[in-house]
């Protein structure tokens, strides 16, 4: 049997029983449909985190307190919740005096309410130098930024992000404004712009910046900092800056051996590298899970192919009464099963697709976030992969309980 | 020729054994039109299953024109039926969501030698031979009794086999259908076909000119049909 007919044959199968071929399908159809969502949400995700972190600069060198396990990807002690005090003040001046370094903005990070009259919120907060807003790219959508003077003088200043300005004045504008922070009053002197969520997964604009001298020592009450923000000066290659900000940090430490650093510093290149890891993971740990769906849909498909194999016995015994071998009726049963698991790999990777793209509108046009619609060719194929091998794998079974039924007996099943 | 000498065939089923044939031996010569008749049970469906290579028998031997059964695989015998082996069933055996013609068509989906160009002009010619071919794309389920056995015979002398099986061809139609059917192969025979009739029906088996009657698995006799009946003499 030519597979041309094999495949005519199977089409007119699924044709006279249209309802139990969708339904025989189904299974495949969400599994497929499962995969293609989650990896195409997936890479969009992955997209979106790591833009976000290409937003931040690719020149900027990230200095958190705490020594690394030494892999690769183990996280820094601070990142575990556990309180290091050893970057102060006086790594920001050596580091200042470096060459390579163009700029250093120490950070401080907290939780606190903010309030205004009756409206209150608890938001992060950042206690940051006046260097921070042009390395990070942070402006104001009105009123203005600190200046090294806010900094130096410790003025009780604030500025916030657009949902809190929201939450807080509604339409009335915020500037010159009092709010208290952690219940100490500070006077609202710009707004921030439209931003996303950060690097570290805060909401920029369900947030507060204040200098970082008010947040050590009114605030928080503390003389260390959370993390070093170092801009590479552009005259150096930002490997080497790195190789730059460990020695004079060691130097600080009196920290001779590598292995003992109680800090770690990272570029941008790192964190994407990390965050690629992470998100990666993520999506074929999904996947993986959606996957369970396309195995109950190929043990349904074997189940129906079974039953449809024992109500065709006597077309089976027919068929080999007219010449069919073993091998054209595995043929043709097999490629019955195969053609209803592409059908069902097909109508799945369209459903993906479309439900991929509701969630792009909705995420992208309805909530304004910087999403993309992300149909990955892999994923595709994949589905469509996937789906031809489940018709094999589960179809091979039935087809070979179909093939080697005598002709005799099979034409006389009752 | 298709010889068969001591042919034995036994059933196993559940402990217990049947000897359905206890060793048979005849010969029937290309061209001849044989009626094989017996009562329930004698065994003449067995028969005609081993001749047509349907089954394998359980002792003896049996060629179809110098093949012997024993010296060929399943596929070679499946090839050999699909070459040169037609054959009618009782209950007809049609795919009854399929049209007429995709029921004709069906031997030559297993034919190599036939190209699919030339499978069309094979169908229409069979169909047209049994008379239906105004039927041709009407579904198979849809037709009467009579028109159901004729698209059988069409799709068995499709690939024009050198002979055609019919397992008791009239068993489930009516005298005007059984007489159109005993015609056609009456037809079939004086063009050159051999024709071997399982029939339990004395009527049906006297179209024939030569009948083996078969009793309890043995052959009770082989000779000639004394009044071959014409083919307007069908009459049940």
């Amino acid at each position: 049997m030519r597979f041309h007919d094999a495949f005519k044959s199977a089409i007119k199968s699924v044709q006279h029983s249209k309802m139990r071929s969708f339904l025989t399908i189904l299974g495949i159809v969400i599994g497929v449909a499962s995969v293609i969502i989650l990896m195409s949400v997936g890479q969009s995700a992955q997209d979106y985190i790591l833009n976000q972190v290409k937003g931040v600069g690719s020149n900027l060198v990230f200095v958190i307190p705490g020594g690394t396990s030494g892999s690769k990807f183990a996280a820094p002690a601070s990142s575990r919740g556990v309180i290091i005090k050893t970057l102060t003040s006086l790594d920001v001046d050596a580091l200042k005096r470096e060459p390579t370094i163009a700029a250093v903005s120490p950070l401080v990070n907290g939780q606190a309410t903010i309030a205004y009259g009756n409206n209150n919120n608890s938001i992060p907060y950042q206690g940051v130098a006046a260097d921070f807003f042009p390395m990070r790219g942070f402006g104001v959508s009105s009123g203005r930024i600190f200046t090294s003077s806010d900094v130096g003088s410790s003025n009780r200043i604030v500025l916030i992000g657009q949902t809190v300005a929201k939450t807080l004045f509604g339409d009335v504008t915020p500037l010159g404004k009092f709010v208290r922070l952690g219940n100490i009053p500070f006077q609202v002197v710009g707004v921030l712009e439209n931003k996303g969520v950060g690097p570290g997964g805060i909401d920029q604009n369900n947030m507060a910046i204040v200098p970082i001298t008010v947040a050590q020592n009114q605030l928080l009450g503390i003389t260390y900092y959370n993390y070093l923000l170092v801009e590479a000066n552009d005259a150096y290659n930002i490997d080497f800056v790195t190789s730059r900000v460990k020695t004079v940090l060691r130097q600080n430490h009196h920290i001779t051996d590598p292995a003992k650093d109680d800090f770690t510093v990272e570029t941008q290149a790192d964190i994407l590298s990390i965050l690629g890891n992470i998100t990666s993971v993520m999506t074929i740990f999904l996947t993986a899970i959606a996957s369970i769906s396309l195995l109950v849909g190929g043990i349904g498909i074997m189940n129906i192919m079974l039953v449809s194999v024992i109500e065709r016995t006597r077309e089976i015994g027919l068929r080999k009464a007219v010449g069919a071998t073993t091998a054209d009726i595995l043929k043709q049963f097999l490629t019955e099963a195969t053609l209803l698991t592409l059908m069902g790999g097909v109508i799945g990777i369209g459903l993906g697709a479309l439900v991929t793209f509701g969630a792009y509108l909705i995420i992208a046009k309805g909530l304004a976030v910087d999403w993309t619609f992300v149909l990955p060719l892999d994923a595709v194929l994949l589905g469509a992969g996937v789906s031809i091998l489940t018709g094999i794998v589960f179809g091979f079974y039935p087809a070979r309980q179909a093939a080697k039924k005598s002709p005799i007996e099979a034409l006389h099943y009752e | 020729m298709l010889a068969a000498k001591n042919l034995k065939k036994k059933y196993q089923d559940d402990g217990s054994e049947t000897q359905a044939l206890c060793g048979i031996s005849f010969e029937i010569r290309k061209g001849e039109f044989v009626a094989v008749m017996g009562p329930s049970g004698s065994g003449k469906s067995t028969l005609l299953h081993l001749m047509g290579f349907l089954d394998r028998p359980t002792g003896g031997s049996y060629s179809f024109f110098g093949r012997n059964i024993d010296d060929l695989t399943d596929a070679e015998l499946a090839a050999i039926r699909n070459d040169e082996m037609g054959f009618i069933f009782q209950d007809f055996n049609l795919l009854g969501k399929s049209t007429v013609f995709e029921n004709v068509e069906l031997p030559l989906l297993y034919c190599e030698r036939t190209p699919p160009r030339k499978r069309k002009e094979a169908v229409e010619k069979a169909i047209a031979s049994v008379g239906l071919a105004e039927k041709s794309n009407v579904e198979a389920g849809k037709l009467s009794g009579g028109q159901k056995q004729r698209v059988a015979i069409a799709r068995a002398l499709v690939n024009n086999p050198n002979v055609i099986f019919a397992d008791e061809p009239t068993g489930n139609l009516d005298s005007l259908s059984g007489g159109q059917v005993m015609n056609i192969l009456r037809k079939l025979n004086d063009a050159g076909h051999t024709v071997i009739l399982v029939t339990h029906e004395t009527y049906t088996a006297e179209f024939a000119e030569r009948l083996i009657r078969l009793k309890d698995g043995r052959l009770e006799s082989d000779a000639p049909v004394k009044y071959r009946r014409g083919t307007e003499q069908f009459v049940k």
